[in-house]
């Protein structure tokens, strides 16, 4: 086969039954890595409205003492500040990255960057806020006999001695562990091949400056 | 409908060769080729205020579908692997009375799902026509690095091809 003698049947190739849309109205929504992305976070980020939402309305009517009021007003304005930081560091992520027009090299690089830089953003974010979520949680939803608890073990003089101090450290540890590989194994499940996909194709294009 | 979206949806009408012929070299399943291609027009759409009109319309849209192809991913595998009949297998049943050329091009379509995308963008864009100077503008390399890999990429191409005759 002679690939120069098929140019002419290939400029003939023409589109049969081709349909082109009458109006950009009916244009659906996209499948392309970000925006699949950007669906996710966006559902993501409504989730985190609403149970902030309902965490809020629980402190108020849920929580009757003030030493638990406190402590979970100080961890969810820290979870708060957490998100606004990565969901302001997203929304310019977004704003910034459908550029389509630049050459391959540098739009395709551009967005292989900016995904594993977010992803990255993503998995630290998720590391810090999970474990004092599931503490918040924990607080607003087993009630007054979760406070108890929580009560009994603050209370508690059984974490002075350093046997029982290396205990608590293990057990926080090895939920952050948990928490960890949850988010990694998270992230290459939903992004993760999207990443390395367009990572080679800025490798197939070589090192050229 | 404003005039700019007019004047869009009118210049894609005239250049629907572009998105059809991409669509089709970067996607063998059917579906899978009509969602890039809605795909592609969202983005050109999206991209439209960026065109200044410096460049000719098709060259814009080079840029743009290619760059959107390759950044695109298929939904969930609708069939799996096996199940799946190649597009082009279709075709060249379809064109087995048709004459020769247009059977030597439904094998040629075959043959280039077995390159990867930059291989891809590169024979397609030789294929259209583009000069070596405007492909290595589009891609962001050397023209010299296009012609050596154009090169490897036809003779790639045949022993495909070959493969496939046997």
């Amino acid at each position: 086969m002679n690939i120069d003698d098929l140019k002419g049947a290939w400029g003939k190739d023409e589109p049969m039954g081709m349909k082109i849309p009458v109006s950009t109205a009916v244009l659906g929504k996209t499948s392309s890595a970000v925006a699949r992305i950007r669906k996710n976070m966006k559902t993501e980020f409504i989730a985190v409205l609403v149970s902030y939402t309902m965490f809020t309305a629980l402190m108020f009517y849920g929580i009757q003492s003030a030493l638990f009021f406190n402590v979970a007003s100080i961890f969810m304005f820290v979870i708060i500040v957490l998100n606004g930081f990565y969901y302001f560091r997203f929304y310019v992520f977004y704003k910034s990255i459908s550029q389509y027009d630049l050459n391959m090299r540098n739009s395709i690089g551009k967005i292989a960057y900016e995904l594993e830089l977010n992803a990255e953003i993503y998995k630290t974010y998720n590391f810090c806020v999970t474990p004092l979520a599931v503490i918040i949680s924990f607080v607003l939803l087993c009630g007054n006999k979760g406070l108890g608890f929580m009560h009994y073990v603050l209370a508690s003089k059984a974490f002075i001695s350093p046997w029982n101090l290396l205990i608590a450290f293990a057990v926080i540890l090895i939920s952050f562990i948990i928490t960890y590989i949850c988010i990694n194994h998270h992230i290459r499940t939903q992004y993760g091949k999207h990443i390395t996909e367009l990572k080679q194709v800025v490798d197939d294009l070589g090192d050229e400056g | 409908m404003n005039n700019k979206e007019t004047h869009f949806l009118q210049l894609i009408r005239e250049n629907k060769g572009i998105l059809f012929k991409i669509s089709k070299i970067y996607q063998d399943d059917p579906e899978d080729r009509d969602d890039l291609l809605q795909e592609m027009i969202l983005q050109l759409w999206l991209a439209f205020d960026g065109y200044r009109g410096d460049s000719k319309f098709s060259t814009w849209m080079y840029r743009v579908a290619l760059n959107t192809a390759i950044a695109f991913f298929k939904k969930q595998k609708r069939r799996s692997d096996s199940e799946q009949i190649p597009y082009q297998f279709e075709r060249a049943e379809e064109l087995s009375s048709s004459d020769e050329k247009e059977e030597q091009l439904a094998l040629f379509y075959r043959a280039i799902q077995e390159l990867n995308k930059v291989e891809k963008a590169l024979i397609y864009l030789y294929m259209e026509d583009m000069p070596y100077g405007e492909i290595a503008s589009n891609l962001g390399i050397s023209e010299i690095n296009v012609r050596v890999r154009l090169n490897r990429i036809k003779t790639r191409l045949k022993e495909i091809v070959k493969k496939f005759e046997q």
